[in-house]
């Protein structure tokens, strides 16, 4: 047991963050275009699809070195990269499962920021329960015509591309039916429409497909086999991201220890508060808790070993923790928490949300809710957790009875 | 950067843990609670001849020179299997106390006599008003010929009954000091003090101008305040790591329990009320595991967040502990509630050490104190 950085880690990290003092945009992001010529930057020296192969655009980096990158750009509030849904699931999934001219096809241009993507796998009736997913693709030779609806769509309001699982079988258990393609965004059959959330943003879409086409040399292994498909890369870029994840808390936690020490209560600074003090030292103890396990899991990657279903632990932990921090910063920030114009100047202290997007802490607090929901619930990950860590009993379910799945 | 135990530290956990399964049963933990001492000589001789009892000291000093990280993996196991004895005392609090304060010639000789087995310790580090702060001592240490006369009152000093050497901070005229004070000397006087843990022991202990030599003081007058931190911070974490091993044995017991314990005709952990506790339960586990084994890797190293880390692990491994400890008992229902049952034997061992060497609240303060004072 040794957390000391190597010293190859340290110069490495010294390196990225010389690269970010020149590079970071010095005017504000104000649209895809400029966050395309700042990722076009991030992929131009070297900083993106780090772990990807070199062949297709890729940097073969270890996984320490993509931590590295994503922590310290969190650390500088460093604006995000656009394409996020390409560069964490499509890529990868293409990486893993992709045949070569696929590869050769669409892994640079998902780099480079030239084709935008999202995915398509939530639907109205199957969101925790997937594999219950109606939408159809139906084989007509040289193509498959896709029929249905999915929901939940990040990006798909600017995405050219969308990693699509439909069912290819009704006849068989609902699991072994499904297949994986890739489906182009921009056709006539293709219809989206954006969901204004509770942020009152619009980061998701409802997509509609009627008699959309999609190329046979666009599907993505063997027929049937996309729900196992969508199991190993679900996921699968969560351990890079963990320590940038903790730099952002620890920032947003220096934002609230300034809020506590501008506020006054009762004639004094608030952070003289003992119970406000408490609440800091918590909430401070479980993101550091948090940075421990990231470390944990670099470990397991540098190693090459895969976290398996320790991912879920990952983000049943890291998602609920997000929860109970941004309540409590509200309930520090009392009615000001909520405000999302109109602060006080001295309580204007914006911070990154989780969308790194600059923001208010009330925006930051609703996207909270967002996070134990999204990417199989809290709930589906205690299931992953109790199944296959702890070997409990699956218990009775109508879609298992039979023997069926 | 490697978070993972090496091949000698994996290999130490097993033989702890094989050691313990065969000689410290709940059988054992049991007979232990009506024993008038309350351990066994037998188990103490083999720890010494395992080489536990030094593990944390200098060779030169008898000891195998290893770090807290090795002596963290020992508590575990030791929670893991509610072991009822002095080690903790002897070894965290009078060892690592002597080690971070005493002189050579301290070292030289209550060390290696504790690494042999033939000499316990332990710490007084609690008083009347249970404030963790050193600074808040009232004991006091009045100059008395060549020596020094102790007076006041200490509380929860783990197995003084059993030691032969006490390390007392007291206030001189210099300021906060420690001493060794020998718990059988005139003016001493021990009361029990009776907890739910049956398996751990503790003494109100009071002194009335017990005279001790002038070599009883550890390094010069006054300067103990910083030692007494640091002896602090290492019990917190210490205590955390025996605390994790109480927690992760309830878990093991509730998961087995749940595979085999059938109601409305399924094994209840198909039931996801069940399931998702035991899935919040690891969660705990694996988050104490980390605070806890960062913190004793942090403190080893002299890393310069090992203080803050130390706090981290005691009020994340407090809650986390008794979380895992409550619901285990509520897993198994009625079974756990029996007196027959082992599952209470780890969860009241988690219960004792949750206020000890710093309650959460303690902590956090600290914790707040850190982050606002480094930015």
């Amino acid at each position: 047991m040794d957390l000391n950085y190597t010293p190859e880690d340290i110069a490495f990290r010294k390196q990225v963050r010389t690269w970010l003092e020149q590079n970071l945009p010095k005017t504000e992001i104000r649209n895809l275009e400029d966050r395309r010529a700042w990722h076009r930057k991030l992929f131009d020296a070297g900083y993106l699809g780090m772990g990807w192969p070199k062949e297709y655009g890729g940097g073969g980096a270890r996984p320490m070195e993509q931590a590295v990158v994503a922590d310290e750009m969190a650390r500088v509030n460093a604006p995000s990269p656009t394409n996020s849904l390409g560069l964490g699931i499509a890529g990868p999934t293409i990486v893993v499962h992709g045949t070569d001219a696929q590869k050769r096809r669409y892994l640079k241009k998902i780099l480079s920021a030239e084709e935008l993507w999202c995915q398509l796998y939530s639907e109205p009736n199957a969101g925790s329960d997937l594999a219950a997913l109606r939408t159809s693709a139906v084989d007509q030779g040289d193509h498959f015509v896709v029929n249905g609806q999915k929901i939940w769509t990040s990006a798909g309001a600017i995405a050219d591309w969308g990693l699509l699982l439909a069912r290819t079988d009704t006849k068989v258990a609902k699991h072994k039916g499904i297949s994986c393609f890739l489906m182009n965004m921009r056709q006539p059959g293709v219809d989206v429409r954006p969901l204004k959330q509770i942020t009152g943003s619009s980061e998701f879409s409802e997509v509609f497909m009627t008699n959309a086409r999609v190329e046979k040399s666009d599907q993505i292994g063997k027929l049937g086999e996309g729900w196992a498909i969508a199991q190993t890369t679900l996921g699968y870029e969560r351990g890079g991201r963990a320590l940038a994840r903790v730099t952002n808390y620890a920032s947003q936690h220096s934002r609230l220890v300034e809020a506590a020490r501008r506020m006054r209560r009762h004639g004094k600074p608030l952070i003289e508060d003992p119970l406000v003090r408490q609440k800091l030292g918590r909430i401070w103890a479980e993101i550091e808790v948090e940075r421990y396990q990231a470390l944990r899991t670099l470990t397991l990657l540098e190693r090459g070993e895969h976290p398996g279903a320790g991912g879920s632990l990952t983000k049943l932990s890291y998602s609920e923790l997000e929860k109970r921090f941004m309540e409590l910063a509200l309930e520090i920030l009392g009615p000001y928490g909520q405000l999302t114009e109109g602060a006080p100047k001295e309580f204007q202290l914006e911070i990154d949300t989780a969308v790194g997007e600059r923001g208010s802490w009330a925006y930051a607090y609703l996207w909270s809710r967002a996070g134990t929901i999204y990417a199989g619930s809290s709930e589906i990950q205690k299931n992953v957790i109790g199944e296959r860590i702890l070997g409990l009993p699956k218990e009775t379910r109508a879609d298992r009875v039979g023997g069926k799945a | 950067m490697n978070f993972s135990f090496s091949d000698d530290q994996i290999l130490l956990r097993n033989s702890v843990r094989a050691a313990l399964d065969e000689q410290c049963k709940p059988a054992h933990v049991r007979a232990m609670f009506d024993d008038p001492k309350g351990y066994s000589d037998h188990l103490w001789g083999e720890m010494a001849k395992l080489g536990w009892l030094g593990l944390p000291f200098p060779e030169e000093q008898g000891g195998a020179g290893l770090g807290l990280v090795e002596l963290a993996l020992v508590l575990e196991e030791m929670g893991r299997a509610a072991y009822p004895g002095p080690f903790f005392a002897t070894v965290v609090l009078g060892g690592l106390g002597l080690t971070l304060g005493g002189s050579a010639a301290q070292k030289d000789k209550w060390l290696s006599a504790i690494a042999s087995g033939t000499v316990r310790a332990t710490a007084a580090l609690l008083e009347e008003h249970l404030d963790w702060d050193p600074a808040a001592t009232a004991a006091t240490a009045a100059k008395s010929g060549s020596g020094w006369a102790l007076s006041g009152l200490k509380r929860f000093v783990p197995w003084a009954h059993a030691a032969d050497v006490v390390l007392v901070p007291a206030r001189s005229p210099e300021g906060l000091s420690l001493f060794l004070v020998d718990p059988k000397s005139a003016g001493v006087t021990l009361t029990p003090m009776v907890g739910i843990d049956l398996g751990s022991r503790w003494s109100e202990m009071r002194l009335d101008k017990v005279a001790v030599g002038a070599d009883a003081i550890l390094g010069q007058p006054g300067t103990a305040g910083p030692v007494v931190e640091s002896l602090l911070r290492r019990a917190a974490v210490m205590s955390s790591a025996e605390m994790l091993g109480a927690a992760r044995r309830c878990l093991d017991m509730s998961v087995e329990y749940a595979k085999v314990r059938e109601q409305f005709g399924q094994p209840i952990g198909s039931f996801q009320a069940i399931r998702h506790r035991c899935a919040e339960m690891l969660l705990e586990v694996e988050n104490a595991h980390a605070a806890v084994y960062y913190a004793a890797w942090a403190l080893t190293a002299g890393a310069e967040d090992a203080a803050v880390a130390a706090s981290i692990c005691k009020s994340y491994v407090n809650e986390a502990a008794r979380k895992v400890c409550g619901d285990s008992i509520q897993v198994h229902g009625g079974i756990g509630f029996t007196w027959e049952y082992d599952l209470h034997l780890y969860m009241k061992r988690a219960k004792a050490l949750e206020p000890l060497y710093g309650d959460t609240e303690y902590h956090r303060e600290l914790i707040t104190r850190h982050v606002t004072s480094s930015r």
